[in-house]
């Protein structure tokens, strides 16, 4: 099974460029596609119905999207054994975080209208593959200009352009996805630690204020100690995370864990 | 791959409905000025595309392009650093924040090159040949008119993206003198295509590809007859384009001499 990842910020040309890769590659491969987001999509249903894959989305709510993904992957894998290759699309929303993962591939759909590319991080500089969109909206001196900055800040990379309008360029990505290797355990390594989450707002705190942002912080730790960390659902939330906040917020009852019940 | 680039040649793929494209090959040699037509949607820009890209089967078409009667290599195909083909699309919105003259710059340093003197005022200057609104060096990109980004763009090509095949994708839509444009861009002995709806630069060429249906349906040498026509066509619309720089200069346009210039047919 081959497992690759789709980074690109918010409207970047993501799902476009994908559409016209699993039509090059659906009549040789099974595949399946899921689609990461914040609050909601569409992208896996538009997939689903024009190409008769199997598509799913998860939305991570209260949680970072990025690292979402990393606790969904495991999940993902499990369920899908039977394919050939499996494409997520992340939300993209942190230049950061992006989880690329070692044993597959990381193609960065990178807007060529969105600025300088020195700008970006990890989105940018730990992908196998850079693929440039919207080079139809730009001049070519331009895009010669944007494509050898990509290289200052990637020189490993895989560069093309594509466009998401006319499928230009799917082509030469489907071939980079079956160049790749297959993933051969389930357990696989983020290519960079993503940003730590570390202070009071992460575990929900509006305040802005140290000593606030400490108190909850504390809270929130300590909460953190009692949960298993098995995100298993029972509690009505999605992730043990999402179960701290709403209890820090005072909108669950922290017995709802069952685990944390029977340590009291 | 470091040879002179002497011909390409296009071999055929499919049209839009899947059949065969009907000709055998179609040789374009250095020196000659093709032009693509064909109506909207047709696929003109497609047979651009291949080419840009030197398909192997590789596009939606099936073509295949041979560079001097061969497969270029992969080498060739891929690295941005061996520019073969420089390409004039159809938009030319800026989108960078920059003076035009430290734009050339940095645009002729993203190609590996070093600034010579006075270059940089040459492309500015034939730019200036093309667009009746002057441009000048200390000018934000983002202010140029749609006719002075046109015309840098060609300069651009003639002069920094100087590369032996140059494609360019309808020309004629942004207020810009085309033909002194062609003249400029062709200059060096290139191979040159132009897709276009215009009929005195379709027939201003070499010869015409015509596409139907995403397929090569026909290609038709331009005859000599046809250069005459061009000739009459050029000439009446750059009365027109001299019309509307005295109106937009403010002058008054009151009495209109016609003059005819006639030809001369050679043989
Ligand atoms: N001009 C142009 N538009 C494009 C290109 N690629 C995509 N678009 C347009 O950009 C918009 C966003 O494209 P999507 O493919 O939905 O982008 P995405 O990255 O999947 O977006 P999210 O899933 O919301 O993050 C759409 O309106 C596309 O039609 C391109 O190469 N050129
Ligand atoms: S029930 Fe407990 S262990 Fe399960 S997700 Fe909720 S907090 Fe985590
Ligand atoms: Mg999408």
């Amino acid at each position: 099974m081959k497992f690759i990842i789709f980074a690109g910020t918010p409207g970047s040309g993501k799902t476009s460029i994908i559409k016209s890769i699993i039509q090059e590659l659906k009549n040789d491969f099974k595949l399946f596609f899921a689609k990461f987001d914040c609050l909601q999509t569409l992208d896996d249903e538009k997939i689903a119905k024009e190409y008769k894959i199997p598509a799913v989305k998860k939305l991570a709510g209260e949680l970072c999207p990025d690292h979402y993904t990393a606790l969904e992957i495991p999940k993902i894998i499990k369920e899908n054994k039977d394919k050939d290759i499996i494409i997520l699309e992340t939300a993209g929303l942190c230049l950061r975080c992006s989880p690329y993962v070692e044993e597959g591939l990381g193609i960065n759909v990178l807007d060529i209208t969105s600025g300088d590319p020195s700008r970006y991080g990890p989105i940018l500089t730990e992908a196998d593959v850079v693929a440039i969109s919207k080079g139809d909206l730009i001049s070519q001196a331009e895009r010669e200009i944007f494509r050898a900055k990509v290289l200052k800040v990637n020189p490993k990379a895989k560069i093309t352009e594509v466009n998401g309008l006319t499928g230009e360029g799917a082509f030469d990505i489907a071939e980079f996805i079956k160049e790749s290797l297959a993933v051969k355990s389930e357990k696989l390594t983020l290519k960079h630690s993503m940003p730590s989450a570390i202070c009071g707002y992460c575990y929900g705190n509006r305040i802005i204020d140290e000593t606030e942002s400490r108190k909850r912080f504390l809270a929130g730790k300590e909460l953190k100690s009692l949960v298993p960390n098995l995100n298993c659902g029972k509690c009505g939330y999605k992730s043990c995370n999402e179960f701290i906040r709403a209890v820090l917020d005072g909108k669950a009852q922290k017995e709802k864990c069952p685990f944390i019940k029977k340590e009291i | 791959m470091n040879k002179e680039i002497t011909k390409i040649t296009i071999l055929p793929g499919i049209n839009k409905l899947g059949e065969k494209e009907n000709f055998k090959k179609i040789d374009i040699k250095k020196g000659e000025v093709v032009a693509i037509v064909g109506h909207t949607g047709a696929g003109k820009s497609q047979l651009l595309y291949d080419i840009e890209r030197l398909a192997q089967k590789d596009t939606k078409s099936k073509r295949k392009i041979l560079v001097n009667d061969e497969i270029p290599d992969k080498e060739l195909r891929f690295n941005p650093k061996r520019k073969l083909i420089a390409s004039l699309a159809q938009s030319m919105n800026f989108f960078t924040d920059m003076a035009v003259g430290d734009f050339l710059k940095l645009h002729l340093e993203s190609r590996g090159k070093k600034s010579k003197k006075g270059l940089i005022e040459e492309v500015i200057k034939e730019a200036n040949k093309i667009t009746g609104e002057a441009i000048s060096s200390k000018m934000n990109l983002l202010n140029l008119s749609g006719g002075q980004s046109r015309a840098l763009m060609v300069s651009d090509v003639a002069n920094i993206s100087v590369s032996p095949i140059v494609l360019i994708d309808e020309i004629e839509n942004a207020g810009i003198k085309k033909e002194e444009a062609i003249k400029i861009l062709v200059e060096e002995g290139k191979i040159i295509l132009i897709v276009t709806h215009d009929p005195s630069l379709a027939l201003n060429t070499d010869k015409r590809i015509i596409i139907k249906n995403g397929g090569i349906v026909d290609v038709l040498n331009t005859s000599l007859k046809e250069k005459g026509i061009a000739h009459y066509l050029n000439w009446i619309e750059s009365f027109g384009l001299d019309i509307r720089e005295k109106i937009r200069k403010g002058k008054k346009i009151e009495n209109v001499e016609i003059y005819c210039e006639p030809i001369k047919s050679k043989k």
